[in-house]
């Protein structure tokens, strides 16, 4: 095997510290006894040519460079490599510039550190393989869990490129969280003129048949990977259709059951079959089953027969039905809702009337809701006081112990909405921090803290406060000690994942922090990538945000989706990954457990591991743990590192 | 012939590539000089440091080894550092079954920034293992 050592001396850099004579002596000794040539710097355009010209030449088997870091140009001399002809991975990247000449004082010792370094790199390098990066077709087209403001954007924007979305809502409506708000913080912009454009343009807009809007619907079983995933979707029956309802209403007029509206709070009634709220999108109604008359079975068919539009478009009969969509990405904005404040002792949630938390609040602010946006206590009066407590459940050990960054300016919103609809109404603020970041929330504060009929409490703990009630009177809020009326409380809750994240946690592989939102890849750098390759994260689903950041974080799951699979290209499988040799596997299953995406499975029919190269990374942690050493982790095989430690120890 | 105060302690150092290899880089840029005894073998990740390298690094004449991680909570590969550091405690019960005393095998963390922290580490090592001298394991 002929071996080529280069010998950068990058200027004085490297050469005032190591004798590329001595190395080339001891090289004389070194197994293959490799040739050597120096380089005055191989990273340059001039270096680079002279490389390549003699690995033309000089044709060597495999190849050492001694030079800088491989931090810096290991993808440098690789493709120097590929230029003449070589396979990129039959190099070995020897540091003697920033870990030896650069940290050595004495240049004789500096030179036998470099000569180790060296001898270990030859070692190494003859075990060093050919690798091939594989390629790999894929689907360009996303599912997109969660039709909020992150997950619309997201489908609009990849809609806008071209690709098709499947889009899966949990509800029967679109627009998320924000669309049963009135007015949005922080400047007050009425919530349904921002979200209705953009839901306009989803439903009805120019890029028809590239988004597939799937309401009432939730995934089932995903199999697959990145570039290739089949997603399995439940839709149960609306028994309405969305493509031919006009949303006149008819069917509601002629229905004969009610219920109280989960989306007014339970505080108005609907029919049967009915809309969500007021205005909601897509303008059709849908039925609930468990409400209508049927499922006593009671023969009906009012809602059917009062439809205008066609015999076809009202179904109560419609039956749960399964698609199955191939994708190559999967976005989730799934959201958040809000801590259940009833587990924070003393509040009066759910045992004192006129105690609401922020949704059911908004909702009452709201022109769609079941006051037609007037503040009314239970009793149908106006209140004369109103107290708002900040960071129930929030900065709190016992609860959650981070702050939602929202509240503050949901609740000052709050305070603004409320003067504005009743002047003379007092309005207090119990809070534990006040958080308003950015360059548009303190005007809210400030608008609060200029309105003379507003106070501002600070408390130390949520313990310190009551909201209490005696007798059928005034509620009592007594904050350390200090006792004041009440006629409506309004708890602003810790923002926390949406419910049934756990199922999609464990249906895609997707982990999740301690605190039930999904984990990113890195915090700070992959912030929109879960763990897993090709599954990405928007919006509150992965940390409490507002609207702005939800909508940017949609994009930025865009970004990944366009950058990564693009129409008509393949996809590169790096090789430097990890590869189970089924005849040695015993079948112990330890990889799974080490592995930290999920990359391997287990064939339980012929009782070994599999790893997907696609996912993995290339760590190497499954190689090390596998007892039985079935696991090659390529490039960096126990052979190679084994002969390395051998060489640098001559 | 080697005396114990001349002794120069052969050492190999398994740096994992996003942190702490990256660390010793960054001790270059810094001309932050420490002693030449460690032998620097390159991995992606500290988790891919198998426990039969450091028992191969011992046998074939190393006299210490140190296994440097990203810090906990900043592995590149989300949790290999905490392998590392399973490891690395298995390890210390073999060493001394194997009559190897634990300080030749050191864990630490160093992360891309931490230039002067590497250039201490070596230098502790080094004068860890020097203290200790050659390594003598009784043949079997």
């Amino acid at each position: 095997m002929k071996i080529g050592i280069y010998f950068c001396n990058c200027g004085s850099n490297i050469a005032e510290k190591i004798s590329s004579a001595a190395v080339a002596e001891a090289a004389g000794s070194f197994p293959e006894q490799p040739y050597v040539k120096n380089v005055d710097f191989i990273c340059s355009e001039e270096g680079k040519l002279q490389f390549e010209e003699s690995l033309k030449s000089d044709r060597p088997d495999r190849v050492v460079v001694a030079a800088c870091s491989p931090r810096d140009h290991e993808a440098t001399f690789r493709r120097c490599l590929t230029n003449a002809g070589m396979n990129p991975y039959l190099m070995q990247i020897v540091n003697i510039r920033e870990q030896i000449a650069w940290v050595t004082e004495d240049p004789a010792v500096a030179t036998e550190k470099a000569i180790a370094a060296i001898r270990g790199a030859v070692c190494r390098v003859r075990l060093q393989q050919p690798l091939e990066k594989k390629q790999l077709e894929v689907c360009p087209d996303a599912l997109v869990i969660g039709a909020g403001p992150a997950g619309m954007k997201a489908a609009l924007s990849l809609a806008e490129a071209g690709r098709s979305v499947v889009l899966v809502e949990r509800t029967p409506f679109i627009g998320g969280l924000p669309v049963r708000f009135e007015d949005l913080f922080p400047a007050l912009e009425c919530a349904p003129c921002m979200l209705e454009p953009l839901m306009g343009e989803l439903l009805h807009g120019e890029h028809p048949g590239k988004i597939e809007l799937i309401t009432m619907a939730e995934l089932m079983e995903v199999t697959g990977f990145y570039g290739n995933f089949i997603a399995k979707i439940r839709q149960k029956p609306r028994h309405v259709s969305l493509h031919e309802c006009i949303g006149c209403g008819e069917c509601i007029e002629a229905c004969p059951a009610t219920t109280a509206n989960e989306f007014n709070s339970n505080a108005s009634q609907r029919k049967a079959i009915d809309f969500a709220f007021t205005g909601v999108l897509p303008n059709a109604p849908f039925l609930m089953e468990n409400v209508c008359v049927r499922s006593h079975g009671v023969e009906c068919r009012a809602c059917k027969d009062a439809c205008p539009v066609g015999e076809d478009v009202v179904n109560p009969e419609e039956e749960e039905t399964v698609v199955e969509r191939t994708i190559g990405s999967i976005i989730i904005a799934t959201g958040a809702g809000l801590y259940d404040a009833s587990r924070v002792a003393g509040l009066g949630m759910g045992t004192l009337p006129d105690v609401y938390d922020a949704l059911q609040f908004e909702r009452m602010l709201s022109s769609t809701g079941p006051t037609g946006g007037d503040i009314l206590t239970a009793a149908g009066n106006t209140p004369s006081s109103v107290a708002i407590i900040h960071c129930v459940g929030s900065l709190d050990e016992d609860h959650k112990p981070y702050c939602s960054g929202i509240c503050c300016q949901y609740a000052f919103k709050f305070n603004h909405l409320i003067s504005a609809k009743l002047p003379d109404v007092l309005i207090t603020h119990y809070y534990r921090e006040l958080v308003m970041p950015g360059k548009e929330a303190h005007t809210l504060l400030r608008h609060a803290a200029a309105n003379e009929n507003s106070t501002l409490k600070r408390y130390a703990a949520i313990t310190d406060l009551s909201v209490t009630c005696a007798d059928g009177g005034t509620l009592q809020v007594c904050a350390g000690g200090e006792n004041a009326a009440a006629d409506m409380v309004v708890l602003c809750p810790a923002v926390v994942p949406a419910q049934g994240g756990d199922t999609l946690s464990a249906l895609l592989d997707v982990s999740c922090d301690q605190f039930g939102f999904f984990r990113e890849l890195h915090g700070r750098t992959d912030a929109a990538q879960s763990v897993i390759k090709g599954i990405y994260l928007a919006g509150t689903c992965q940390e409490p945000m507002d609207i702005r950041s939800a909508m940017l974080e949609g994009m930025a799951a865009v970004g990944h989706t366009l950058a990564g699979l693009q129409p008509g290209r393949t996809i590169e499988i790096e090789p430097i990954t990890a590869e189970v040799d089924e005849n040695h596997c015993a079948g112990c299953r330890l990889c799974l457990s080490v592995c930290p995406y999920h990359a391997i499975t287990f064939d339980t029919e012929h009782n070994t591991s599999h790893i997907n190269a696609i996912l993995c990374h290339g760590c190497g942690t499954c190689v090390a743990a596998c007892p039985a050493g079935a696991i090659t982790g390529h490039h960096f095989t126990n052979e190679q590192i084994m002969a390395e430690i051998e060489g640098v120890l001559q | 012939m080697t005396t114990v105060e001349a002794f120069e302690p052969k050492i190999i150092g398994f740096l994992c590539n996003w942190c702490s290899y990256a660390g010793a880089d960054k001790a270059g840029g810094m001309q932050a000089s420490y002693p030449p005894n460690v032998k620097v073998i390159r991995v992606m990740c500290s988790g891919r440091v198998d426990p039969q390298f450091v028992l191969s690094a011992f046998e074939k004449g190393a006299d210490g080894v140190i296994i440097l991680a990203c810090h906990p909570g900043d592995c590149h590969y989300k949790e290999g550092n905490c392998r590392a550091l399973q490891r690395h405690g298995m390890l210390n019960l073999m060493l001394e079954q194997l009559g190897i005393e634990k300080e030749r095998c050191r864990l630490d963390y160093v992360s891309a920034g931490e230039g002067e922290k590497f250039s201490r580490v070596i230098g502790e090592t080094v004068e860890t293992v020097r203290r200790l001298g050659p390594l003598v394991v009784a043949s079997v």
